[in-house]
């Protein structure tokens, strides 16, 4: 098994393109997806849960990490000092 | 409570075993291996021969109902058993029995809360549940530990003060029927059901009162963590979903606490505090679903418990396997463990694309039914809001902590395989998030679910759908994965308020609390002391001169009062006869000569 990772890790630009092709192809299958009875707006729009999950966790990466750095981040002995 | 229904309640099974584990031990150790997976795997074997209703007592006239079986009840009875079987199989390689003790009163407390049929039983197996965990803590025997402990132990001691206080509110109002455990409907819901569901809500790690779970499970023992995982959030879980669907309050707090676990544990540092925060997130989705309370959302909802625990587990397992190994959890001191420890690297994978809902995983059928529900109960921000949590999920334990434990940097840190049981237990786990999320293991679990299930997982939208969002959450982490490196740190969370007051409430008692007594006993010494002497003195002086004076003096009269008398009895009757006589005519001529 140790050899099988190590194979993939040593092909990772390869892995990088194949990434990014499957992106596309997430893309283009929605094109074909039979869509059901829209929930919301988004559920009407080819690709929305594309844009939906890349800004989203662009976002919650960005925002969780500013209001950590801002607020939240203590020492670990914060409470026994 | 006759024998035969002891016999049949798998908790019987799991106490009897708990408290013969050191005996067992002591004879042989392999008798306690033995005891580990054969017990739950008895339980696995007796829930599917319960009767609808067995073991009623009625005790100072109240009706215990400690076996009530019905869909609702038989779907995390099923779960339970599978967890507690997997879990006996993980922690297998530890001596300790008092580990396995606290483990298995755990699990029999749970079994018992799911099984009961009215509040008081269920109180007694509530608190069993929060003490018996409460060791799986403390035997990590770090100070820590021990500390997180003692917070744990309080936080639920008041959770089941507050769940007693509705239990007996409930008792005054409604009288003994009252204490049937059953559906509780939201309009005509009183204080005392108000606060029988924040006790439930406290154990179902529900915002703002949640912080008790990421400061106590990542304190816990690596096994400890594994049962706690499963069994206390989803127990409470399975009361609100039998107490208060349709509860308004729990789908928005349910959809508020999805986002907030998710947010936690993209910037946490310690693997097991990012599987805690996690809890709280998925818990989130099935207390929306609880919330929104349509057939769809409550199947959604047992579903989600059944595949989260496996999963859950097998994530804890996972780090919980690095831990042992290498004695460190924190993701900032891990790194480059892929060479080492590749097995609990697939294990933990399938754990985190099952949590992240990836196609062909228990998630992907379990999840989607609960956001479906929103969907169909016109709930499109519910909806949102979950489909957000997801995305976060997928950034934090599908790819960030495999990602930082088993690649990233090289740590250095030299890791070898977990025991083989360790493996066993994963395999176990991974091979049910696998199986439920395909075919016949779908169709089994969604049979299990109390509603008939009217949901097709596999459509071409919601494949579509679900891979768009996981490939570009990829993305997302690919572009910012140097943002999210892990950072030495804790964060705050609401247990602050707590952690703060007591050491305010410390600090008020060392300081004014301390300085006022110090004063008063200074006063006491000066002022109190000598006028207390002086009113002894005082008294004395009273008791003396006055009290005994008066006594002593009454005395001495009767005692010479005594003696005349004395002197003038001669013993003579003639005597005593004429004294009478004359005494009697004088008696009469004063008679005479008054009236």
């Amino acid at each position: 098994m140790v050899k099988i990772i190590g194979f993939l890790r040593d092909r990772s630009g390869l892995l990088k393109w194949l990434f990014f092709l499957w992106l596309v192809c997430t893309v283009v299958f929605d094109v074909m997806a039979l869509r059901h009875e829209p929930h919301f707006f988004g559920d009407t729009i080819i690709g929305f849960w594309s844009g939906f999950g890349l800004l989203g966790c662009l976002a919650m990466g960005f925002i969780c990490k500013g209001i950590y750095h801002l607020w939240l981040m203590q020492d670990e002995d914060y409470y026994d000092k | 409570m006759t024998s035969n229904a002891l016999l049949m309640h798998p908790a019987t099974w799991f106490i009897l075993a708990a408290l013969l584990m050191p005996v067992l031990n002591r004879i042989h150790p392999m008798l306690q291996k033995l005891t580990l997976v054969m017990v739950p795997a008895l339980s696995i074997f007796l829930i599917y021969h319960l009767p609808e209703s067995f073991g009623t007592v009625t005790w100072m006239g109240f009706d215990l109902v400690f076996g009530r079986v019905d869909k609702l009840t038989f779907v995390f009875l099923n779960v339970f058993t599978l967890m507690a079987l997997i879990g006996g199989f993980y922690c297998m390689h530890v001596t300790e029995s008092g580990q396995h003790t606290a483990a298995f009163l755990y699990v029999a407390g749970a079994l018992g809360v799911t099984l009961c049929g009215d509040y008081l039983t269920l109180f007694v197996f509530w608190e069993l549940m929060a003490f018996a965990s409460t060791f799986l803590i403390w035997y990590r025997r770090k100070k820590k530990s021990i500390d997180a402990g003692f917070r744990y132990l309080l936080v639920h001691t008041t959770g089941g003060l507050i769940l007693l206080g509705g239990i007996l509110l409930r008792y005054r109002n409604v009288g003994v029927e009252g204490l049937a455990f059953e559906q509780i409907a939201q309009d005509g819901a009183t204080l005392a059901d108000y606060l029988i569901m924040v006790g439930f809500m406290l154990n179902a790690a529900v915002p703002p009162i949640h912080a008790w779970l990421p400061d106590a499970y990542p304190e816990a023992t690596v096994t400890g963590a594994v049962f706690m995982c499963a069994f206390t959030t989803k127990t409470a879980v399975y009361v609100l979903a039998r107490a208060f669907p349709g509860f308004e309050a729990l789908a928005i707090l349910g959809a508020v606490m999805a986002l907030y676990g998710v947010g936690y544990a993209v910037i946490e540092n310690d693997a097991r505090r990012i599987l805690a925060y996690h809890i709280v997130s998925q818990v989130g989705y099935m207390v929306c679903g609880i919330g929104i309370g349509t057939a769809m959302a409550l199947n959604g909802t047992c579903a989600h418990a059944y595949a989260h625990i496996l999963y859950k587990a097998l994530l804890f397992m996972g780090v919980g396997a690095v831990l042992e190994m290498t004695g460190k959890s924190k993701l900032n001191e891990l790194g480059g463990l892929w060479k080492t420890m590749p097995f609990a690297l697939v294990f933990t994978v399938i754990g985190g694309i099952a949590i992240s809902g990836f196609p062909l995983t228990s998630g992907f059928i379990s999840k989607s039914m609960i956001i479906a529900g929103a969907g169909e109960a016109h709930r499109p921000v519910l909806l949102v809001m979950l489909t957000l949590a997801s995305v976060g999920t997928f950034l934090s334990v599908g790819i960030k902590l495999p990602y930082f434990i088993w690649f990233g940097k090289d740590s250095g840190v030299k890791g070898r395989e977990a025991y083989w049981n360790m493996n066993l237990a994963m395999c176990i786990a991974a091979f049910f998030c696998l199986f439920l999320g395909f075919g016949p293991g779908t169709a089994w679990l969604y049979s299990m679910l109390p509603f008939d299930v009217n949901y097709h997982p596999y459509t071409s939208y919601h494949l579509s759908e679900t891979l768009q969002i996981l490939s570009f959450t990829g993305l997302g982490f690919y572009l910012m994965v140097k943002k999210l490196t892990p950072e030495d740190h804790m964060s705050l969370d609401l247990d602050w308020f707590y952690r703060k007051g007591a050491k305010g409430f410390m600090w008020l008692a060392k300081h004014p609390v301390h300085a006022f007594n110090e004063w008063m006993d200074t006063l006491y010494r000066t002022v109190g002391t000598p006028l207390t002497l002086a009113l002894a003195r005082l008294f004395t002086w009273f008791d003396k001169e006055g009290i005994d004076f008066t006594i002593d003096g009454s005395a001495r009269q009767v005692v010479e009062g005594g003696n005349k008398l004395r002197q003038i009895q001669t013993g003579q009757i003639q005597q005593y006869i004429g004294s009478a006589v004359a005494a009697v005519f004088v008696i009469l001529a004063a008679v005479l000569l008054l009236v």
